[in-house]
């Protein structure tokens, strides 16, 4: 395992879409002594195979998993994703939005208690050319669960491809095995938004009951739940490599 | 009935509703996809146009309401309409089908954010590059910057003035300056 790299991981079945991802990408700053690398796959059965094949292929310490919707604006996002990681060992996801719950129905945005900052184009943000993130000044809150456009490892844990064998419930399910595995997830504070994603403002939601259900009965003891209320359990343990 | 059990009946209810709609969203859609096609291949600006009615009060509503594309596809119509009126060139000129147009329009909005953002002097050049090459009208900029995902700042109003004026006339830049004053 390689401690000093990123991987950005993105399924991708839009070479428009992905060169735009990627020309965002393109101008991060990278945190000196580090390196980066980019896997895509193209194509993929679904989601957790594509992050599963692309995770196997990879020594990347850190591994960033994104939509190929998704652009990067904070220029400083790698250092300042580092930074919190690096502040508490107990960290093993990041994600831009989250909840602090998870939500009786299942439906992750029906939770009531959404964190982080999504761009939206009401808002008021600060001038990106100005905006600094601070560790000390802006913080980060806990998450049970965050949204799968961007999720940020510094765990490996197999996505699970058995049950999720499309593009829904990948995210829900993977947060609940970095808590159950007894990890924390956070989303930074954000006063100007890391990403914008641009899902085209209607959800595809097609298969998506039928994920839902199944993560209901999965998961029954865990709806309604707070992030506090969600512990280690013994039988989730990291993908041994 | 408490508030979980009362979320779950009404989640319940929606995708059960969404269920029986399925096949009336596809159809809609399938007839905006197959109506857009044709009329594109053609040139037939009536064919498209009337499509507007049908997305906003008609069977098309249902695709409006559940597919992204559809969304956009309802916004090009919109200043497509304009640009007609107006004997501007159309921004739909050279789109021989949906995709192909659909394609333009998304380069479209990345330029305009590319602008909006400037990472790089090359990011803002290859944006300008964009615009300069493909010309699109003060409608069709006007209405992307208040239909999609971008902020629209004063110093963005003033860039895209500074590039489109290579090919926008000055009542087009008057124009354009006014319907941004009016924000």
């Amino acid at each position: 395992m390689d401690e000093h790299k990123f991987c950005f991981i993105l399924c991708t079945n839009n070479n428009l879409l992905l060169e735009e991802a990627l020309h965002y990408i393109g101008h991060l700053i990278i945190p000196e002594g580090y390196t980066t690398e980019l896997l895509t796959v193209t194509d993929a059965d679904s989601m957790t195979s594509g992050y599963n094949e692309a995770m196997a292929s990879s020594n990347a310490k850190y591994k960033i998993y994104m939509h190929q919707d998704v652009f990067i604006l904070n220029p400083y996002f790698l250092s300042d994703v580092l930074a919190i990681f690096q502040s508490d060992a107990s960290i093993g996801l990041i994600g831009m939005t989250g909840y602090e719950t998870v939500s009786p129905d299942g439906v992750m945005w029906h939770s009531g208690s959404r964190i982080g900052t999504p761009y939206q184009r009401k808002a008021v943000y600060p001038p990106l050319s100005e905006y600094r993130y601070s560790l000390s000044r802006d913080g980060y809150q806990a998450a049970a669960l965050i949204d799968g456009f961007m999720m940020i490892t510094s765990q490996d844990y197999l996505w699970n491809t058995e049950s999720l064998t499309g593009w829904d419930f990948y995210d829900a399910y993977h947060s609940l095995t970095f808590l159950l595995g007894g990890h924390k997830i956070v989303v930074p504070a954000q006063r100007h938004p890391w990403c914008m994603h641009d899902d085209g403002g209607v959800l595809n939601l097609t298969n998506y009951n039928q994920y839902r259900q199944m993560f209901m009965r999965t998961y029954h003891d865990l709806l309604g739940k707070h992030y506090s209320e969600i512990g280690r359990q013994e039988n989730t343990t990291p993908l041994s490599r | 009935m408490d508030i979980s059990s009362q979320l779950n009946l009404s989640t319940e209810t929606f995708f059960q509703q969404l269920e029986k709609d399925k096949d009336s969203i596809q159809n809609s859609w399938l007839h905006i996809t197959n109506t857009l096609n044709a009329a594109l291949k053609r040139q037939d600006t009536k064919a498209m146009l009337d499509l507007i009615p049908y997305m906003e009060q008609g069977d098309g509503l249902s695709a409006y309401e559940h597919i992204g594309e559809s969304r956009k596809i309802l916004t090009i119509l919109h200043f497509t309409q304009l640009e007609l009126a107006y004997q501007k060139t159309p921004f739909i000129l050279d789109c021989t089908d949906k995709n192909s147009l659909l394609e333009k329009y998304t380069l479209a909005l990345f330029a305009l954010r590319r602008l909006s953002f400037r990472l790089s002097e090359t990011s803002t050049e290859e944006a300008a590059g964009w615009l300069l090459d493909n010309r699109p009208s003060v409608f069709a900029i006007y209405v992307i910057l208040q239909e999609e995902m971008i902020i629209p700042d004063a110093d963005l109003y003033g860039i895209i003035v500074e590039i489109c004026s290579a090919y926008w006339t000055a009542d087009e830049q008057q124009l354009f300056i006014s319907l941004a004053a009016g924000n």
